[in-house]
């Protein structure tokens, strides 16, 4: 029974192959054809993966290339930063800092008194009513059609309850109903899990924002407590505005950028 | 119980891993789409996809999962050991990993089941199914890790020693190049490998060897430095665990000559470090490498620590209770692997304490009484003075004791072997014979004498045999004879008589075979019945010779006569019928054209056997206008029966009961509602 490193102690006590070196060389040699060979004939979902990778393989190789050759190349030097009438070390920097901070806050109460945000989507494909809604057929004899069913991904706050059923217009239904948003933070380019407190506006009307639906490019507060952000006075953020910027209801998850 | 490390499959890369579910899942759902579906169509079609990926993924993560041992399952012996090998800690993550992968992609595949039924377009059903298998692939991809670790500890697992912890085993240690591996070697068939370098064995190596018509496992473990538990490496506690939970026979084997490097001294450091491990095992001092140094010839002190291990030895182990008055033998035992000597002592001595310790110990559990009572001899009590011997018959007891005295018997099968072999030897058949006086045996017996076969005298009573073979042989003629003849012999018969037997045996022959003849010529044609013509006067002569008396020719009427009761089919007489027809009426009237046979109908080319055969020519029908008429009913009759390619009116046999262009292929609008 072959126990331990058995393998390596028969190549130890008798060797290889008197012609190994010859087959793994000759080998070797022809795995250039094979896979030329497996390249041209392969069909199917086989061709077009294997197709995808020697792609790949050949393009890291060209950057390879491309870099063991710039030795060879020329660079002009770099002076420094152009185009500017005072040189770089006269600058006053802490004043310039202060300054962006100061317009900048300025510029944020400007925008919220005019109810306008700069935001990373500001503009999104209009969504039609017939395809936001479905039409429900009620009555014994499903002659009455009043009845809606949202077909979009609806965010509904805890502690909700629903009107009677026989009166509720829109119906929600629990399958499409999300409460957690991966927010992907700009500058920090990392992603998160944070919970969704409320959608504060829908692009495409203020009946979805009172519905809850959650569509490409709709603004949605989010918790971001486990961010632990602190403002500039001291107290602890835990809510901030992100926008989607996905299709909720064709990835079955909703993905925002935050709002910073 | 030992546990399979064998067969366990090889666990896949993570890329790997998500290729072959993916393709899976490609090869095994069905492919086509189309936009126009129902939707409930298209959503079944995607959620199919997404269960299957699921059950995949689920199958694959059970099976590795299952393969690999548990670490709290196995004997503790092995479950040691792959600490000490791969890990407990990081053995059980990476496992765990795998199980939560399982869960979560199970609960993804849920999830997005549940979100297809939503789905009211191809297009999002498609994202949905996307997004599902994306997510489960992403989830393996992040194991990548976990996975390559889980497949090198497979693969070194599966070259583990399959090592019994139960059955009756010896365990080889010391200091590293004391000799351990070359006593294997010796002892059993294992082929290990022996360097002059320490630490050339690196892992535990099991061998076999049979003693007392028992197997034996002999356990080779790497060599222990002296060194506190905490500082050992990976090799040492291999031997170390080996030595923890292996209930076997220690044999500490010391190297007198001190070539491994170390001292006697060291050694017995070593030996006392590690005594608390040999508690209740029987332990066994071994002094290897004796044809360089005896053990007589080590210096006093060296000698005293040998003899003080030995001392120790005998107060731990738990064969001690049955050592002999020869105690120091058992304890202490020397041997050279080199030139052998002393090997076959020292497994000697050490399975037999051993064997010794194992039936102590199972004498005082729980399960000895049934195997005790399974081996109980009754003895009945004397219940008289008078004595009873066991019978031996006296052929028996004279075998006996030529036995004992050392005469042995020839076999055939020496003397086959003497005389040439199995080919060349003719065993002797004849020194076995049975006669009146031995020395006949080697007679040439005679064959013929005197021109007379002498077995046909060998007999004492042959002449009786010969008379009542005479008589069977009569009697059972005269029965024979009773059987077949109706009291007629055949032989009383005067010439004439005899004659006139043949020419009545020879008519009565014609008579059969005319009538076999005639039934086999398969003639429907209704000959004469008896009642009309007894005498067979019609015949065809009497017909031509009465109607050429009137004047007319009857030659072809004769023909025809002939040909209908030839053999020879309707063919023949349809064609020169035709002929015959064609030139007889031409010249007597315009007769209407003869109607052919269509060539579809096959009536005709029947035999006459069937019932659906056309009238014959000459039979019933008074003209051509009638024949061919009659023709043409035939064909119509035929015709359709014909199309239909039916046996009969009976068959209803249906070739094709769903033909293939009646139940598919599409229609113009609003035709296809029935089919």
């Amino acid at each position: 029974m072959p126990q331990g490193e058995h393998i390596e102690l028969h190549r130890k006590r008798y060797g290889r192959q008197l012609d190994h070196e010859e087959r793994t060389r000759k080998k070797e040699a022809r795995s250039v054809k094979k896979r030329a060979a497996m390249a041209q004939r392969a069909l199917g979902i086989k061709g077009k993966m294997f197709a995808k990778e020697r792609a790949k393989e050949k393009a890291t190789m060209k950057k390879t290339i491309a870099m063991h050759e710039e030795r060879d190349k020329k660079h002009k030097a770099d002076d420094g930063q152009q185009g500017s009438a005072v040189p770089a070390y006269l600058l006053e920097r802490e004043q310039v800092e202060r300054a962006k901070v100061l317009s900048n806050t300025i510029k944020q109460k400007r925008k919220e008194k005019a109810g306008k945000w700069e935001v990373p989507l500001p503009k999104v494909r209009p969504v039609a009513e017939d395809e936001m809604f479905k039409v429900l057929r009620t009555g014994k004899r499903k002659k009455k059609e009043w009845k809606r069913m949202v077909t979009k991904v609806t965010f509904v706050p805890p502690g909700f309850t629903r009107k009677p059923p026989k009166y509720e217009r829109f119906i929600r239904p629990t399958g499409l109903r999300m409460n957690k948003a991966h927010v992907t933070h700009p500058e920090l380019k990392a992603t998160f899990q944070l919970e969704i407190i409320g959608v504060k506006k829908n692009p495409n009307g203020q009946a979805y924002t009172g519905l809850g639906v959650v569509t490409k490019g709709t603004i949605i507060e989010v918790n971001v407590s486990e961010l632990g952000l602190v403002t500039p006075g001291g107290k602890v953020v835990w809510g901030k505005y992100a926008q989607v910027t996905n299709n909720p209801e064709n990835d079955g998850c909703i993905n925002a950028v935050l709002l910073v | 119980m030992v546990h399979n490390f064998k067969s366990m499959q090889s666990v896949p890369t993570a890329k790997d891993f998500i290729d072959i579910v993916l393709s899976k899942t490609q090869r095994g759902t069905p492919t086509v789409v189309h936009n126009g579906w129902a939707i409930q169509r298209i959503r079944q079609f995607y959620m199919r996809k997404v269960k299957f990926t699921q059950q995949n993924w689920h199958d694959k993560l059970t099976q590795i999962l299952d393969d690999f041992p548990k670490v709290d399952d196995v004997h503790p012996f092995y479950a040691d050991l792959m600490n000490v090998l791969y890990d407990k800690d990081h053995y059980k993550l990476a496992l765990g990993q795998l199980n939560m992968c399982r869960n979560l992609i199970d609960r993804i595949c849920q999830d997005y089941v549940r979100l297809l039924k939503y789905g009211d377009s191809l297009y999002r059903c498609k994202q949905l199914k996307r997004a599902a298998l994306g997510r489960m692939c992403t989830l393996m991809k992040r194991q990548g890790p976990s996975l390559a670790y889980l497949e090198q500890v497979r693969q070194h697992m599966s070259r583990l020693p399959s090592i019994d912890p139960n059955t009756r085993t010896l365990l080889v240690c010391g200091y590293p190049n004391v000799g351990k591996s070359s006593f294997m070697n010796k002892v059993t068939r294992a082929d290990v490998e022996v360097q002059p370098y320490a630490f050339t064995t690196k892992s535990l190596y099991v061998g076999h060897t049979d003693y007392k018509y028992l197997r034996w496992q002999v356990i080779d473990t790497p060599g222990i430095l002296d060194r506190p538990l905490e500082e050992r490496n990976t090799i040492e506690m291999q031997s170390i665990t080996a030595l923890a939970h292996l209930r076997a026979a220690v044999l500490y084997v010391i190297d007198i000559s001190e070539q491994c490097g170390f001292t006697i001294k060291q050694q017995a450091t070593l030996f006392h470090s590690i005594k608390p491990l040999f508690a209740n095992k029987p332990v066994l001092i071994v002094a290897n490498k004796t044809d360089v140094v005896q053990l007589e010839q080590l210096p006093a002190e060296d000698r005293a620590l040998v003899d003080e291990m030995a001392a120790e030895a005998r107060k731990i182990s738990s064969g001690g209770a049955l050592l002999g008055p020869n105690d120091a033998e058992t304890t202490l035992v020397t041997m050279s692997t080199l030139t052998e000597d002393g090997i076959s002592h020292v497994k000697q001595v050490a399975c037999d304490r051993l064997l010794s310790s194992r039936v102590e110990v199972k004498l005082k559990g729980k399960r000895v009484s049934d195997v005790v009572n399974r081996i109980h001899v009754a003895q009945p009590k004397a219940r008289d003075g008078v004595s009873r011997p066991p019978v031996i018959p006296p052929g028996v007891a004279a075998a006996r004791a030529r036995r004992e005295a050392g005469d042995k018997r020839k076999t055939e099968k020496e003397l086959q072997e003497e005389q040439g072999g199995a080919g060349v030897y003719n065993s002797d058949v004849r020194k076995l014979y049975d006669l009146k006086d031995p020395a006949w045996r080697y007679d040439i017996m005679p064959e013929i004498m005197n021109g007379k076969n002498i077995l046909d005298f060998v007999d004492p009573d042959i002449d009786a045999r010969l008379e009542a073979l005479e008589r069977e042989e009569e009697a059972a003629a005269a029965a024979h004879a009773d059987a077949i003849g109706d009291g007629m012999d055949e032989d009383e018969l005067g010439p004439e008589e005899r004659a006139t037997l043949q020419q009545i045996r020879e008519k009565k022959k014609k008579i059969v075979a005319e009538h076999r003849r005639k039934k086999a010529a398969g003639n429907n044609a209704a000959p004469l019945p008896r009642a009309v013509d007894a005498e067979r006067s019609r015949t065809k002569e009497r017909m031509t010779r009465e109607l050429g008396a009137l004047g007319l020719d009857a030659s072809a009427a004769a023909e025809r006569a002939a040909r209908s009761q030839s053999r020879r089919g309707r063919s023949l007489v349809r064609k020169r019928g035709r002929s015959e027809a064609a030139d007889a009426d031409m010249a007597a009237e315009e007769q209407p054209k003869k109607r052919v046979h269509s060539s579809k109908s096959r009536s005709m080319s029947r035999g006459r056997a069937l019932s659906m055969a056309a009238p014959e020519q000459s039979k019933g029908l008074k003209d051509a206008v009638q024949r061919n008429k009659a023709i043409k009913m035939a064909d119509k009759a035929q015709w359709k029966l014909g199309r239909a390619a039916k046996k009969g009116e009976a068959d209803r046999h249906i070739p094709d009961l769903k033909p293939k262009h009646l139940f598919s292929g599409k229609r113009p609008r609003g035709t296809t509602d029935r089919r």
